[in-house]
């Protein structure tokens, strides 16, 4: 038993985060604010070629042959960098038409090629996934997608963007373009009807980007108080501020600990992986909202700004945190397993 | 990154789950004084005989030299087993967790020859020295005396906080030795008799009615210096390596005892009727949700535990980060109390032992200590933020 990286899952760590710094930095990204397509396809196809899509699943499936730790460590990292772009769909989409055996639709997927986008039903009416798709969905990443992943409970459906035209709404994240749309009886290009598994590694996946926002932004927070000076000093100095960081960190590693463990208890097939995946994602969310709203406070007037990248992670959080379900779900899901291990 | 047991750990946990199956004691443990004394250290020789005492301490001092995973599945199996009674709720408590620990990493030879072994075979209750009234928080700042006369040290002064003090045999004791360094450089750890004339115990009660608190007066008690341990006026050094134990490992059997206590309370919501005395307690939404997420963080504590063995295993030694885990066990410890007593209506109202069977109110009462002892949370916060986040020190 062990939940720390190995030193070939910190290289993988690494990797991700120097290509995240360079190419996702948040400052340069202001500029795609509200555009329906964030990251270009020239950057989405770069990401492509890191591996990163495949990066969980095995090579008999067509993946790079590493497992949903490492995959949840790419997430983690996502996360803590507040990236944009459809990391969820892709690598969900490219699982199941793995597994589906639709090869050509994988290749298209995991080659940056064809561009997914993520469905869940909006709302409160009836909605159907499987063979055909129906219902009022919420589309994200939706510009510049050709295919859309619809998730709906343990069903899973890939269906030409084409027939799942969405109005673009205003989006809390302006970088997660978010529309809604209202479809009937789409056939889907491939599908799961038991797509747990699939949901599962979702809701891992979910959980592993709330918990780097929760890392990221208690990183931010001590940083900023070793720099910010008043009354002559460090603002760190100050208990209240202090206390502040060090609650954050508590749940930074909370969250870190739980996903990992969810992550390992997932790929392993445990019987309380159920248990663990909705833990794990009920305690992130709750880091990941706590954390990234503290971390506006404490940076005072300049966290308030636009400029500043503490509001990424505030919106990120709230989507993120409804994304895969929400909280409630989690926690009533969570509730109704038996006695974990 | 796994989860995997190995084969002798996986062996381990049948052995331990068959063994306590056996053997578990199924009286109650007496609640205090010299029968409360005489069955902790029973309890310790059963562990002792049978191989199960020092599990993760080293062979050479009469453990059995496993790691800190098979102490830790020991801990679970002992939680699931059904216990009478709580395993860190007992007089051996510093012995096995403070004191020997302290002294395996700092100690000489001949001390960890003379005491080791007579903890781990239930000879020897050890008590705590290192509170005063004056000195909480700053624990740096202590007053009690110790001057050299010889080969002794003279001790005068009070300790306060001393858990187990009127049935303790020895303890691990913090003396100010050079009155004229600055405060962390002046103090000594040293192992202390407390047979020694000289000494003076008065119990206090606490608020939750348990009387195993004490207060300890010192009017010059003798101890040899070959009782220091890790240095003359080097004891902050060593103090800070038993509160690494005690921010590290020491808490591994609570931290896995509250998660056998959170199903323990969730089956008392599906059995009991819930606010509105019609439903199960479980289908009230307020208490569905306050069970479901200290479901969930006790999983994560368990998590943190394993993140937190993983890095001593890397390390060797308890690292600052313990904090973290000990600063989330205390609060969570203390929210799943307090959801205990709504959960439990009417009966919230009736006064239960610390101790036993389907008991909540005094567990409720004892929890005020969680965030207190070995540190307060606030000094919890400063050492998080300080030694692991690395802010300035105030």
């Amino acid at each position: 038993m062990d939940l720390l990286p190995t030193t070939e899952q910190d290289e993988i760590i690494a990797t991700v985060r120097s290509q995240l710094e360079r190419e996702f930095d948040l400052h340069a990204l202001a500029e795609r604010d509200g555009a329906a397509q964030v990251v270009d396809d020239a950057l989405w196809q770069r990401c492509a070629e890191l591996g990163w899509f495949g990066l969980g699943m095995a090579e008999a499936l067509g993946g790079v042959g590493y497992t949903l730790a490492e995959e949840a460590l790419l997430f983690a990292e996502v996360g803590a960098h507040a990236t944009p772009g459809p990391f969820l769909p892709t690598v969900l989409g490219a699982r199941l038409a793995a597994l589906a055996g639709a090869t050509d639709l994988r290749d298209g997927i995991l080659s940056g090629e064809q561009r997914i986008a993520l469905a869940e039903p909006h709302g409160h009416g009836e909605a159907s996934a499987g063979a055909t798709v129906s219902g009022t969905f919420r589309v994200t990443d939706h510009g510049g997608a050709h295919l859309v992943l619809v998730l709906v409970d343990d069903t899973a459906s890939i269906v030409a963007a084409s027939e799942l035209v969405a109005e673009p709404m205003a989006s809390l994240d302006l970088l997660v373009p978010t529309a809604i749309g209202a479809v009937s009886g789409v056939p889907a290009l491939s599908h799961l009807d038991g797509a747990a598994g699939l949901r599962l590694r979702a809701t891992v996946l979910v959980a592993a980007e709330l918990a780097g926002i929760a890392t990221a932004t208690a990183d931010q927070s001590t940083q900023y108080a070793k720099d910010r000076e008043q009354f002559g000093q460090p603002v760190g100095g100050f208990q209240a501020v202090k206390h502040r960081c060090a609650d954050m960190a508590v749940r930074a590693e909370a969250a870190t600990s739980l996903v990992r463990y969810a992550s390992l208890a997932v790929r392993d097939g445990h019987h309380d992986a159920r248990f663990h995946a909705e833990a794990a994602r009920a305690v992130a969310a709750a880091a990941a909202v706590d954390n990234a709203q503290i971390n506006v406070q404490n940076h005072g007037g300049i966290g308030f700004t636009w400029e500043h990248t503490a509001h990424r992670y505030v919106t990120r959080a709230q989507v993120r945190s409804r994304t895969v379900g929400t909280l409630r779900d989690a926690l009533a899901n969570l509730l109704a397993q038996p006695s974990p291990a | 990154m796994n989860l995997d047991l190995t084969a002798e750990e996986q062996e381990f946990r049948e052995e331990a789950r068959t063994w306590l199956r056996d053997h578990l004691p199924t009286e109650e443990r007496p609640p205090e004084g010299d029968e409360m004394r005489a069955f902790d250290l029973a309890w310790q020789r059963t562990l002792y005989d049978s191989g199960w005492a020092g599990i993760n301490w080293p062979t050479e001092y009469g453990g059995r030299g496993l790691t800190d995973i098979q102490q830790m599945i020991w801990y679970e199996e002992f939680a699931k087993a059904n216990p009478p009674f709580t395993l860190n709720n007992s007089c051996t408590f510093v012995g096995n967790l403070h004191g020997g620990p302290t002294i395996i990493v700092n100690g000489d030879e001949e001390q960890k020859g003379t005491y080791l072994p007579r903890i781990l075979r239930g000879e020897d209750v050890w008590c705590q020295g290192f509170s005063e009234p004056g000195a909480g928080s700053d624990l740096a700042g202590l007053n009690t005396r110790a001057e050299i006369d010889g080969d002794h040290l003279v001790v005068n002064g009070q300790k306060t906080w001393t858990s187990y003090a009127h049935v303790a045999d020895v303890q691990e004791l913090l003396v100010r030795t050079d009155p004229t360094a600055p405060k962390h450089k002046g103090i000594t750890w040293v192992i202390c008799d407390m047979r020694t004339p000289g000494i003076e115990i008065r119990e206090i009660r606490t608020m939750s009615h348990v009387t195993d608190f004490c207060e300890v007066f010192y009017d010059d008690v003798r101890i040899p210096l070959t009782n220091v341990v890790g240095g003359l006026n080097n004891g902050w050094r060593t103090a800070m390596s038993t509160l690494g134990f005690e921010r590290g490992t020491a808490f591994m059997a609570d931290q896995v005892e509250l998660a056998a206590t959170v199903e323990r309370l969730i089956d008392e919501a599906r059995t009991r009727v819930g606010p509105d005395g019609k439903r199960p307690a479980i289908q009230d939404e307020e208490l569905a949700r306050r069970l479901a997420i200290a479901r969930a963080e006790v999983a994560a504590l368990r998590a943190m535990t394993i993140t937190g063995i993983s890095r001593n295993a890397r390390t060797g030694v308890p690292g600052p980060e313990g904090s973290i885990v000990r600063l989330f066990h205390g609060e969570l410890h203390q929210r799943v109390y307090q959801l205990a007593l709504d959960v439990i209506g009417a009966d919230a109202l009736r006064l239960t032992p610390v101790d036993g069977e389907g008991v909540w109110t005094g567990p409720y009462l004892q929890s005020f200590a969680y965030t207190i002892g070995g540190g307060t949370t606030d000094i919890q916060r400063n050492i998080v933020g300080e030694r692991v986040l690395g802010l300035p020190r105030v």
